[in-house]
């Protein structure tokens, strides 16, 4: 059989201050024409690195200690760039996975394509445009002639990434690299975008060679599937075979880290709290936090001297979160998710309607009032590196809020924090590391442990587990739970995630453009969306629509 | 193919290893050379016996370096001693260097952050105020001071540190700009940290190493403008020695006793120099770990 790449006991190995280690070690596969290969697994893996092993891009400390590979019958291994320059592109299209620092933002978008054409000579001049709206047209963008000569700025996230799909597959070639394609894009654009890569790649005969963290999405589009852990291949084989009976411990962990319809709930159903008082459990009349018509306007000016316009970033939005209660508001980039966990701590005030936080207005509290508040309300973002000042050790960044509400002496901090992490399940010894030292998944642990140095009632999770991998992700969304059912703690869960907040919501609040526009249970919300949007949320989880079901 | 590899590392990890010694030191070296001679002609040049940079001895004027032991350097045109001088001078210039310094750091650290926290209008007016600061020529500005008020090291020292902060405070502003979006940030204002808060403990501390690696470049513009302004007789004044003062006093006997000018125009070449490149060094460890 003659596979169109084969790559042979592939090892990579990068030079660091710290000395020499492998990224990778005896990596084999093939791929033949037409097919496509996932490499699946977590950050750190080898995942990308074996991608860019492939074309020959590794970072400069990078190298190839050993194995082969080989396109289409020659050997690249050990290819000079010359001969890489001619096969990059024109045998291995590429398609990066950040779209905005993939293209160039002062140069047109046709001419980007057209540069791709020209380095190989494929076509020039009036030949390169009308081919450059040609593929322009098959990567599905509208109007291809205007679009052309538009910057990327001007273009929304996935058509810029259908720009990076025409720039990989303009010289035709043999091999498609998508490096993580979808990563970057709205969840909803996600499934249109891959979609449009199997059909183009179906129609051209094109092999992809696929790189992503996301192994039921790898299942779903892929052939058969590599699992990288931590540099060695654990498993390979068909994709079927590896979805349905997971040979290794790693790949089991991985499918049963990754949410879907199927997964167990975090947590118990709840009786919906009625407006008319009825039905509520005791104690928990008032609810904690109400948001009563809330809207929130940016004005944006238009042009360098234009007028303002208000630009509407939450509209009309209403619902309470009561104590102990997990609260998702979900929805794509842009949907206004965000600006509601932004007014819900207080970062900004609306511009419409009042928020109430145990009975009093947010917007009113002063002085002392603001501190209290300020200290029963805290934040858990996305970004786990970015959470934690690279310059602070996690003790002080635990002890900080206690230090801002003056709450005892130096001992009685420090041992807060250090009960702190072992409640989030970190070691004491973490206590005197910088963040630069850790993992995400232990950093997102620490930041949880400073957003509970104080008294706290309600957790603002603002993505908090996007960024993490699947069974890192699994292990934050129990920790949460149970750290919830401990402390009564109420959360704002956020996220664009409908498979993760089934497992831990309460209740769920759908948002699009500003509006809420689907609001219930988990289960109402998945098994009979009433909203297009919602639906259109859950179709973007691999694994494909749950059978419709009594809610 | 398993030899070759390993041959291939054990010379790879030998290359890594020399770049590591070799790669930053040579100009690292050099210019801590140049930094201890000028320490020793600054510190240990007044502990010497005989040490005396003012009395005249016409007797032995205009001596030729290394002619006479007890006139290491030579002498000037009023048979004082040069090394002497050149060791009170140079460290009147590094006075007012680093005090002018530490002015304009401190000032533009001040506007900076304060800037690039609050943004807004207050973020326009004092970036505005910072563009009208560098339209005047401070050369200019400071003649037109010393002219009208005459001239000490203590005005030079302040006059300097407050016509150059500017640089300091687009640096601390552009990254504290930045610093204000990150989450960690947030998260703090979200605790209840207050803006002298987030501004010293987690601003300043990121800001701090940048704007002393700017400082130590400034160090060599200071000393340029304080020598040119001796050197036209409006810096420090006489008979007060300083690095621009004393090439003034030689340059009459440029082409007879050259030695004059150069010995202190060297001088200035090793403290600029020496700043500058160890600052270079340094930053570029920095930016390699």
């Amino acid at each position: 059989m003659s596979a169109l790449l084969s790559v042979n006991d592939l090892g990579v190995s990068f030079t660091t201050p710290a000395g020499e280690f492998d990224a990778i070690r005896h990596v084999s596969f093939d791929i033949a024409a037409g097919e496509t290969l996932a490499i699946v697994g977590e950050s750190g893996s080898g995942k990308s690195t074996t991608a860019a092993s492939v074309n020959r891009l590794l970072a400069d400390n990078g190298r190839i200690s050993g194995g082969s590979i080989v396109f289409d019958g020659t050997p690249i291994q050990d290819s000079d760039e010359r001969t890489m320059r001619r096969i990059r592109g024109r045998g291995i299209g590429l398609v990066p996975q950040d779209p905005m620092s993939n293209l160039d933002p002062i140069q047109r978008v046709g001419t980007q394509i057209r540069e791709a054409l020209e380095v190989h000579g494929l076509a020039k001049g009036a030949a390169a445009r009308s081919r450059v709206v040609e593929l322009l047209e098959m990567v599905g963008i509208p109007e291809p002639e205007r679009r052309a000569r538009q910057y990327p700025h001007e273009l929304s996230g996935g058509m810029r990434q259908r720009i990076l799909i025409a720039i990989g597959l303009a010289c035709r070639p043999k091999l498609l690299i998508a490096d993580e394609p979808t990563s970057a894009l709205d969840v909803t654009v996600q499934r249109t975008i891959l979609d449009e890569l199997d059909r183009l790649t179906t129609e051209l005969g094109t092999a992809v060679l696929l790189i992503t963290h996301d192994l039921p999405l790898a299942a779903e589009r892929a052939d058969s599937i590599v699992v990288l852990y931590r540099g060695d291949v654990v498993e390979q084989g068909g994709a079927t075979g590896i979805l349905e009976s997971p040979q290794h411990e790693y790949t089991q962990r991985l499918l049963a880290a990754a949410p879907d319809f199927d997964s167990i709930r975090l947590v118990a159903d709840r009786p919906a709290p009625d407006s008319s008082g009825g039905g509520v459990a005791e104690g928990s009349a008032a609810p904690l936090v109400s948001l009563r018509s809330v809207g929130k306007e940016y004005p944006i000016r238009n042009g360098l001297w234009g007028a303002k316009t208000p630009f509407v970033a939450v509209e009309d939005s209403t619902f309470d979160i009561a104590r102990g209660e997990t609260v998702a508001v979900v929805g794509g980039s842009g949907s206004g998710k965000s600006t509601t966990a932004r007014l819900v701590l207080g970062l900004e005030a609306p511009t419409r309607g009042t928020i109430d936080f145990d009975g009093a207005d947010i917007g009113s509290l002063r002085g002392a009032e603001r501190m209290r508040f300020r200290s029963r309300v805290q934040p858990v973002f996305q970004n786990p590196y970015g959470s934690l000042d690279a310059r602070w050790t996690v003790r002080r960044s635990i002890e900080e809020p206690m230090m801002l509400h003056g709450v005892g002496d130096a001992a009685s901090r420090k041992a807060r924090a250090l009960e702190l992490l072992d409640r989030v399940a970190l070691t004491s010894a973490t206590a005197d590391k910088l963040p630069t030292e850790m993992s995400g998944g232990q950093l997102q642990r620490v930041a949880i442990a400073r957003a509970l140095a104080l008294r706290t009632d309600l957790v603002v999770l603002d993505e908090a587990v996007s960024a993490l991998d699947v069974v890192v992700q699994e292990q934050i969304l129990e920790l949460l739970v149970e750290l919830q059912n401990e402390l009564g703690l109420a959360y704002l869960f956020i996220s664009h995630d409908l498979a993760v907040v089934r497992l831990v919501a309460h209740r769920v609040h759908v948002m699009d453009h500003g509006r809420i526009v689907e609001s219930g249970t988990p289960d109402q919300i998945f098994h009979a969306p009433e909203h297009d949007y919602t639906r259109s949320l859950l179709q973007a989880i691999p694994g494909g629509v749950p059978a419709p079901q009594e809610a | 193919m398993t030899q070759a590899t390993t041959r291939l590392r054990s010379g790879t990890q030998a290359k890594a290893l020399t770049a590591g010694l070799l790669g930053a030191a040579p100009s690292l070296v050099v210019a801590s050379a140049m930094l201890v001679v000028v320490a020793l002609i600054v510190i240990v040049v007044p502990l010497l016996p005989g040490f005396d940079a003012y009395s005249q001895d016409l007797s032995t004027v205009r001596e030729h370096p290394f002619s006479d032991m007890a006139h290491l350097l030579g002498t000037d045109a009023l048979g004082r001693d040069v090394l002497d001088r050149l060791s009170v001078a140079t460290r009147t210039s590094l006075i007012v260097a680093f005090g002018a310094v530490l002015i304009s750091m401190t000032l533009g650290l001040a506007v900076g952050l304060v800037s690039g926290w609050r943004r807004g209008r207050l973020d326009a007016f004092l970036m505005g105020v910072a563009d009208i600061q560098l339209s005047i020529p401070v050369v200019l500005l400071l003649i037109v001071v010393v002219a009208a008020v005459g001239s000490s090291t203590g005005l030079l020292v302040v006059m300097l540190g407050l016509t150059n902060w500017v640089g300091y405070g687009r640096v601390a502003r552009s990254i504290a700009v930045s610093l204000r979006e990150r989450e960690f940030v947030t998260a703090v204002v979200a605790a209840g940290g207050s803006s002298w808060w987030i501004i010293t403990r987690h601003l300043l501390p990121h800001v701090l190493p940048q704007v002393v690696i700017l400082a130590a470049f400034e160090i060599g513009t200071v000393i340029t403008i304080e020598s040119s302004l001796s050197f036209i007789g409006l810096g420090i004044q006489p008979p007060t020695p300083s690095l621009g003062g004393l090439i003034a006093d030689g340059k009459n006997y440029l082409q007879t006793d050259p030695a004059l000018v150069i010995v202190p125009a060297l001088m200035i070449l090793l403290v600029i120099g020496g700043v500058q490149f160890v600052s270079q060094g340094l930053t570029a460890r920095r930016a390699r770990r």
